[in-house]
């Protein structure tokens, strides 16, 4: 799932970028920074829901 | 008073007794030697007694033949001794590192003592450096070998004993950061073989983490030793993803720290190192938020002003420059018009003028004004005498009145 924060981060920065983007047209904008909205709700609730896992090797390998 | 190098020139006074403090003083001039200071002396220990106030007294023996060949007292200050990391016991061969010194009051000489170690460990010391310079040589402690850690670990692995401090402190700060899955690999961190397991537990991870931590709590030099190993430094420079390394405290370096990526002072330092804050990310989430909001701000911005540029552009000006031209041609045009029509409303009337005059000239008025007369009979123009006869009456028309008249005689023109 960190990785996936890590991806979603990536997209979020890719579309600001976009949008900053002079060429990119209102209503693409307008999407785009929906998509980027979603994201970073996403991300939010990827930051308040983590929780610590614990898996113990076995020493017999 | 220099008694010794001036053995030629002997005291003025040769007879004055000296004193004892100026004896001892004497030899311990002659003990300041730097064959006797800052020295290392192997032996074991004897009478070992650790005083009450902290200072430990023992005796370095040297066996030779089944007897004591020789023997040197020695002592260790209280604040020497607190930083011993094991405590020396009878017939134990050590290594102690000291000046020899005259104890003025006891009228003897003793070592004093600053540090202990066992003895073989100087053979341990000797085998890390000559480890250090082997591996060295293998490049696994260069600079260039170290490579960057992940950003957003999704597994860390840990390499260091399953119970203990290090990995609660370890698991406590990777929970309060950034929660990501931990995978211990257990080990034991120190005795015999402890380095053959180190390294397997290391290359077990394999596949398993996106970053290891190899951690152990503090101790002695011994207690590290395993983290010297060779194996250990070779599973560490092997390891497909990046090791941060925290063993003992951040003073010991080991050659595992060497060859790991990262050092850290402390496990839990380690831990800290390999997971972002996700309070750090949650602003960095914030910003990215209001960036993205005021760029499409700015985008709506930059849109109305392309629609005003536009809207500018599609007003009729060129339209209205146009109706203008053709508004002036209109005028134009029509002032020409005008001027014609009242040209030739002109010469109308000028021709009007010309035709009057000429109607004028036509006119019988005009023709009685030269002179001549119209005759009528009975509202009628006589146009000839063959209308009348003597004794009608006719009314003679002039340009300025007219008057009856009464015809007398007829005469027709001879020739008609």
């Amino acid at each position: 799932m960190t990785e996936t924060y890590e991806v979603k981060i990536e997209q979020l920065k890719k579309i600001i970028e976009k949008i900053e983007d002079g060429t990119t047209s209102l209503d693409e904008s307008m999407k785009l920074y929906e998509q980027g909205a979603a994201l970073v709700k996403q991300c939010e609730s990827m930051l308040a829901e983590a929780e610590v896992k614990i898996t113990t090797l076995s020493r017999d390998k | 008073m220099d008694w010794f190098n001036t053995p030629d020139e002997p005291p003025a006074v040769t007879n004055a007794p000296l004193l004892v403090s100026e004896l001892s003083a004497i030899i311990a001039g002659l003990l300041d030697d730097p064959r006797l200071q800052d020295i290392r002396v192997r032996g074991e220990v004897t009478n070992y007694k650790h005083h009450g106030r902290g200072h430990r007294y023992f005796s370095l023996s040297e066996k030779g033949g089944g007897s004591t060949a020789a023997v040197i007292k020695c002592v260790m200050w209280r604040s020497d001794a607190d930083r011993l990391a094991f405590t020396p016991a009878e017939g134990m061969e050590v290594v102690v590192s000291g000046s020899v010194v005259v104890y003025a009051p006891h009228g003897a000489y003793q070592m004093q003592v600053r540090a202990i170690e066992k003895a073989g460990l100087g053979e341990k010391y000797l085998l890390v450096e000559q480890w250090k310079k082997e591996l060295s040589a293998l490049g696994l402690f260069a600079a260039e070998r170290k490579r960057p850690l992940p950003a957003f670990p999704a597994r860390v692995g840990v390499v260091t004993s399953e119970t203990g401090a290090v990995i609660h402190d370890i698991r406590n700060v990777i929970g309060r950061r950034f929660p990501v899955e931990i995978i211990i690999s257990p080990t034991a961190v120190q005795g015999e073989g402890a380095h053959t397991e180190i390294a397997g537990a290391i290359r077990r991870l394999t596949g398993l983490m996106d970053v290891v931590i190899v951690a152990r709590g503090g101790g002695s030099f011994e207690d590290l030793f395993p983290f010297n190993h060779p194996d250990v430094v070779k599973a560490i420079a092997a390891c497909p993803v990046p090791v941060v390394s925290a063993i003992g405290h951040e003073v010991d370096v080991t050659l595992a720290d060497l060859a790991a990526d990262v050092r850290a002072p402390t496990p839990s330092a380690a831990a800290e190192l390999v997971v972002p804050d996700r309070n750090t990310l949650s602003l960095q989430l914030q910003e990215l938020k209001v960036q993205m909001s005021s760029s499409l701000f700015g985008r709506v911005v930059w849109a109305k002003e392309e629609v005003t540029g536009l809207r500018d552009r599609l007003r009729p000006q060129r339209f209205l420059r146009k109706l203008d031209e053709r508004k002036t041609g209109v005028a134009d045009i029509a002032d020409r018009l005008e001027r014609g029509l009242v040209t030739r409303l002109e010469r109308e009337r000028l021709l009007l003028a010309e035709m009057r005059t000429a109607l004028a000239g036509r006119s019988p008025r005009a023709l009685l004004a030269r002179g001549y007369c119209v005759a009528e009979k009975d509202g009628a123009v006589i146009r000839g005498v063959g209308a009348i006869a003597p004794g009608d009456r006719m009314k003679i028309r002039f340009y300025d009145g007219s008057s009856l008249v009464n015809v007398e005689r007829v005469d027709h023109d001879g020739n008609i």
